[in-house]
């Protein structure tokens, strides 16, 4: 770990005082604000809106349908930005821009939509039935193309002979991202140059969209994220609010401002897929696994955003030796909101259902779950057939997570307690429990090119300068940490400006768990350089070689008692500044970067009222070498929280007759409250990944969700003996296995 | 959301004289206004009922204890006397919503709000509720609706903590408006929507909560027990409070409600009655438990509500013999 290790966020005081400017925060003279107005229908044809009344609105500069915007292609050529075909509750068909929101509401409300309703279909899990209406008009089926088939070994030839199999099905549901800034940006036109303050984790990207929907220069296009309040992966893409923002201000002449509202949030800006996977294992009476079978179906939603990537299939074909895999995804459209990337998309979906079955394959055995697991364990990535490059990874954290939590020992946090684990009274109503996971990820890794400027200014002071974004991860602390060791300046003097195209320094998405594996290098570099050539002027300075000079951060020693301060070597120098460059680094061709992490958690259940007490989470992931404790700590427990959710009542609820979501709020979605927290614990493993790159850092912000539901789901099945398969389990899915006597 | 003016009336004769069909009291606005950017009320004038000189406090008397119409969740919350002699009210408010709310919220408001039921709440559907023909959760998504009365023409909930506890406890309520005062027993404030009067409550439109009253002859023991779908800020999935009365350890009267089952709180007759006739010991309370779900048939989605109706009846009143 590095000298600051435990810092606090270099924008802490910013955060907390409102200082910090996000782009809800940005007004100007003259700002408009727009609204959408939404599809009340899953899959409708709009004939006609009719906009003269609200166009007569005072105060209503833009009333924009399909009509009046002009053709402008969106969802890869799906769809419009405005749309005359609807294709979910919430699509988008017009969009007005006026000078207040009470304006913009009431002229929404004057808008009236003459549609046709069609036949819809919201279920994922009946999209491909032959009844299903279609999503898009004149495609063969609801299948987003072909069923993506992977297969190494003979799985049904292995299966036939495994001593143990374990085949189950097992479902996720759509999971609302619901950061707490919501989608959007304010745009503003001045003839020449468009400025956008966006809520994004790619402002690269961004510009791109931008300049590409509206016809102008990339290099004219600027956009800004000082500050954003959570993306989750819902915000890698650039999203119609942002470019509607930009087309408003082009056509008013006026500043714009367009965030979606919670409803929109809801309905139009990502979710995590829904999915239902069928799962069989084989396994030898020494509980090595024979096969994984896999057989996974997607729910997209009507359109595809670009950066789902959503790979259910992962860890079925990464996370455990095994020479007999194959699994099969078939991802589908429905009339819903489209699918974007969301904290490890596919893997935690994945690994639910991956290590539930791992837990049943245990039972099965009467094998301990975390002996299972390693007695599985690969060094190798067999899908590419190379080395992992941090080959004892998944071990180290298998045996950091079950240390720390006490598995050996029972991992009981109530010795006690009438409720221990594995001595349940099978007539106890409260019962508890404890439960694990293993994850992987294909994340966490560099993701080059990127660039980075360390310069040593006049009067000592340091500016760090990048085009990544911070995301609300701490990069400006962790790559000011980085340029801080790397100097040897006190981290006080440094300024790590980013988030603006204007720098000009090229970096890619804040996704992936990639930023700190991507950034830290390229900054280390730059700093690296701006020091070394420090020294060298220093030495010149003081007419002596520079091995022999003495740097103490802020004056330069010579063994022979003369000294110079920082700021007199710069002033002797021209232009009285040093600058130092550098890049981000690939990983060598040679091995596989991929990240892990396990989780053990403890539960508390009671059989008559469904109510599921997490007790405590220890998680353990392998970010490579620690960079700040901190910040770490703050991203497991985010992470493990979001997992809570996910695991216990965060779903979409959807009538599928009527193709609505009745949730799209913050009251009937429920995202865990902080009275839902249990103790979550970093079994921090800090094990520098030293073939990833140099500084042996890999990304953090994905891997604490992953594995948290399995491990719920496990510790409820030690604790009752029943088995969920679908999730979130909330009191009705407890209550109604405990009714259907599933054996409580 | 229309346009509506705002009236600030400093006395209760001025309130009465701006409230009508769409004059409406605005005390904390916690269901109102969401109720009004959702579309779902389109009062031309709020009249604000917070500056009429409104009791907003609670009162004790001995045996009888005032609650202000005005009094805030969060105040109710906190009363050290009510802690003492009526802890099921304490115990509802804190389980209700979050502290921001409860800092706003009125204790009137609280009762006389309208349903959660999301189809009643959803932008995207029509529902008999809010006029239209039929009940889409009926067949729908009803895990959070009635499991008794299914024949009723809706199926949604009265969402209050509070309602039930005050049922449970027979308080009084008084209102006011031009006509003058009446009071009811609060069980009489709450009534089954009808094709002719499409809400959960008797209020009329130009009438408002001044107070309710808590008459207790003798000192009471309460409960009241809820299950969430997440640890806060959550309506009822189910609720039950029990208000009972013993004589040395023998138990005296009972009266038992449950929120989160049907239209309005219920009453479980059936459970009291064993209660009355047997005494209570672990069996008795058991069997009042399991008869608590006499009557109840419910939807495609909620049968779970019978095991939580059951097991927090059978809860609250083990708590309220544990401290008889």
């Amino acid at each position: 770990m590095l000298r600051e290790a435990g810092r606090p966020r270099v924008d802490a005081v910013a955060k907390v005082t409102g200082r910090a400017r996000y782009a809800a925060d940005v007004h100007v003279a003259g700002q408009l604000e727009a609204g959408l107005l939404r599809s009340r229908r899953p899959h409708a044809t709009v004939r006609s809106i009719d906009v003269a009344a609200a166009r007569r609105l005072p105060g209503v500069h833009a009333v924009l349908t399909a009509a009046e915007l002009g053709e402008m292609s969106w969802y890869d050529g799906q769809s419009s930005m405005l749309t005359d075909v609807a294709r979910f509750t919430g699509d988008e068909l017009a969009v007005v821009a006026a000078e207040s929101h009470a304006i913009v509401d009431e002229a929404l409300a004057l808008l009236h939509v003459d549609d046709e309703p069609l036949g819809h279909v919201t279920d994922p899990f009946a999209a491909l039935d032959p009844d299903a209406p279609l999503v898009h008009d004149g495609e063969q089926s609801n299948q987003l193309g072909d069923t993506d088939r992977y297969q190494r070994g003979d799985v049904d030839a292995a299966l036939a002979v495994a001593d143990v199999t374990v085949t189950a099905t097992y479902t996720t549901p759509a999971q609302i991202h619901h950061a707490l800034e919501s989608h959007g940006a304010m745009a503003m036109w001045d003839g020449q140059m468009l400025t956008a303050y966006v809520s994004t984790q790619s402002i690269h990207d961004v510009r791109d969209g931008l300049a590409e929907a509206l016809h102008l220069p990339v290099s004219r296009v600027r956009v800004i994220t000082e500050h954003m309040g959570g993306g989750f992966g819902a915000k890698q893409v650039v999203w119609k609010p942002t470019v509607l923002a930009a087309v408003l201000a082009t056509r008013t002449g006026r500043p714009v401002r367009l965030l979606l509202d919670r409803h929109g949030e809801a309905l139009a800006a990502g979710h995590r897929n829904a999915t239902r996977q069928t799962v069989r294992l084989g396994a030898d009476a020494d509980g090595r696994l024979v096969a994984i079978d896999a057989d996974l179906l997607v729910g997209a939603g009507a359109y595809t955003v670009g950066g789902e990537s959503s790979a259910v299939e992962g860890p079925y074909q990464y996370l455990y030796r095994c020479a007999n895999v194959r699994t099969a995804k078939a991802t589908v459209r429905t009339n819903h909101g489209p699918a974007v990337a969301f904290r490890a998309p596919g893997y935690v979906e994945g690994t639910f259902a991956l290590e539930s079955a791992i837990d049943e394959l245990a039972v099965a055995l009467a094998i301990d779950p975390i002996e299972l697991r390693r007695r599985n364990l690969t060094n190798v990535d067999q899908v590419d057939d190379k080395p992992l490059s941090s080959p004892d990874a998944l071990a180290t954290c298998l045996r950091r997570a079950a240390e720390t939590f006490g598995w050996d020992d029972g991992g009981d946090s109530d010795s006690d307690s009438d409720t221990d684990p594995g001595d349940n009274d099978a007539a106890a109503r409260r019962r508890r429990g404890r439960g694990f996971a293993a994850h992987d990820w294909v994340g966490g890794k560099s993701h080059p090119p990127a660039f980075a400027h360390v310069a040593l200014t006049p009067d000592g002071s340091v500016q760090v300068v990048t085009g990544t974004q911070d995301i609300g991860t701490g990069t400006r602390t962790v790559l000011a940490a980085v340029a801080a060791d790397a100097l040897g300046i006190d981290v006080e003097r440094i300024t790590v400006a980013l988030g603006d195209t204007a720098h000009g320094l090229h970096a890619p998405v804040s996704a992936g768990s990639s930023t700190v594996p991507t950034m830290a290098p390229a900054v280390h570099a730059a700093a690296v350089e701006a020091h070394d050539a420090l020294l060298d002027a220093a030495a010149e300075h003081l007419g002596v070689g520079v091995a022999d000079v003495k740097w103490t951060g802020t004056t330069f020693h010579h063994p022979d008692g003369t000294a110079a301060e920082l700021v007199d070597v710069l002033a002797a120098i021209e232009p009285r500044r040093i600058i130092g460059f550098g890049r981000a680094e690939d990983a060598s061709a040679d091995v596989s970067v991929r990240t892990f992490g396990a989780v053990c958690a403890e539960v508390v259940v009671d059989v008559d009222t469904g109510e599921i007490t997490v007790v405590r989470v220890v998680c353990a992931p392998d970010c490579g070498r620690l960079i700040n404790s901190l910040l770490a700590e703050s991203q497991v427990i985010g992470g493990v929280t979001q997992g809570l959710g996910f695991a216990l009542s965060e779903h979409e609820v959807i009538d599928h007759r009527l193709g609505i979501v009745l949730n799209a709020n913050l009251e009937d979605y429920l995202v865990p409250t902080m009275a839902d927290r249990c103790e979550i614990v970093h079994a921090a493993v800090n094990r520098p990944d030293e073939a990833a790159n140099s500084l042996g850092n890999k990304g953090l912000g994905e891997l604490p969700m992953i594995a948290v539901a399995p491990a719920i789901a496990n510790a409820i099945y030690d604790a009752v003996g029943l088995r969920i398969r679908d999730l979130p389990i909330t009191r009705r899915r407890l209550l109604d296995a405990v009714a259907a006597g599933a054996t409580p | 959301m229309k346009p509506f003016t705002y009236q600030r009336p400093t006395s209760v004769d001025d309130a009465c004289q701006q409230l009508g069909p769409s004059r409406v009291a605005y005390g904390g606005g916690t269901d109102l206004l969401p109720r009004i950017k959702a579309g779902l009320a389109a009062p031309s004038q709020l009249v604000d009922l917070k500056h009429t000189g409104l009791p907003d406090r609670i009162v004790d008397h001995g045996h009888c204890t005032q609650l202000g119409a005005l009094t805030t969740l969060a105040a109710i919350e906190r009363d050290t006397g009510l802690a003492d002699r009526l802890s099921a009210l304490p115990a509802a408010a804190r389980q209700a919503a979050t502290p921001q709310i409860r800092n706003r919220a009125t204790i009137a408001g609280n009762l006389v709000q309208r349903p959660r039921c999301w189809y009643y709440r959803s932008e995207e559907t029509d529902c008999w509720l809010k006029g239209g023909t039929g009940c889409p959760a009926r067949e729908g998504r009803n895990e959070h609706h009635a499991i008794f009365d299914r024949d009723r023409p809706c199926v949604a909930v009265h969402p209050s903590d509070l309602a039930g506890v005050l049922v449970a406890l027979d308080a009084i309520v008084h209102l006011h408006s031009n006509r003058g005062h009446r009071t009811m027993p609060i069980g009489e404030l709450y009534t089954a929507p009808t094709d002719e009067h499409r809400a959960e409550t008797t209020v009329r439109p130009d009438e408002f909560i001044t107070e309710i009253e808590i008459v207790t002859r003798r000192p009471v023991v309460s409960s009241y027990r809820k299950a969430m779908d997440r640890a806060a800020w959550a309506f009822a999935l189910v609720g039950v409070a029990v208000v009972a009365t013993f004589d040395d350890d023998r138990l005296d009267d009972v009266r038992i409600v449950a929120t989160g089952v049907a239209n309005t709180p219920r009453r479980l007759t059936a459970s009291e009655e064993i209660l009355l006739a047997d005494g209570v010991d672990e069996r008795s309370i058991e069997r009042a438990a399991t008869a608590a779900t006499v009557g109840s048939e419910p939807l495609s989605h909620n049968r779970y509500k019978q095991q939580l109706l059951t097991a927090l009846t059978r809860d609250a009143m083990i708590e309220v013999t544990d401290r008889r």
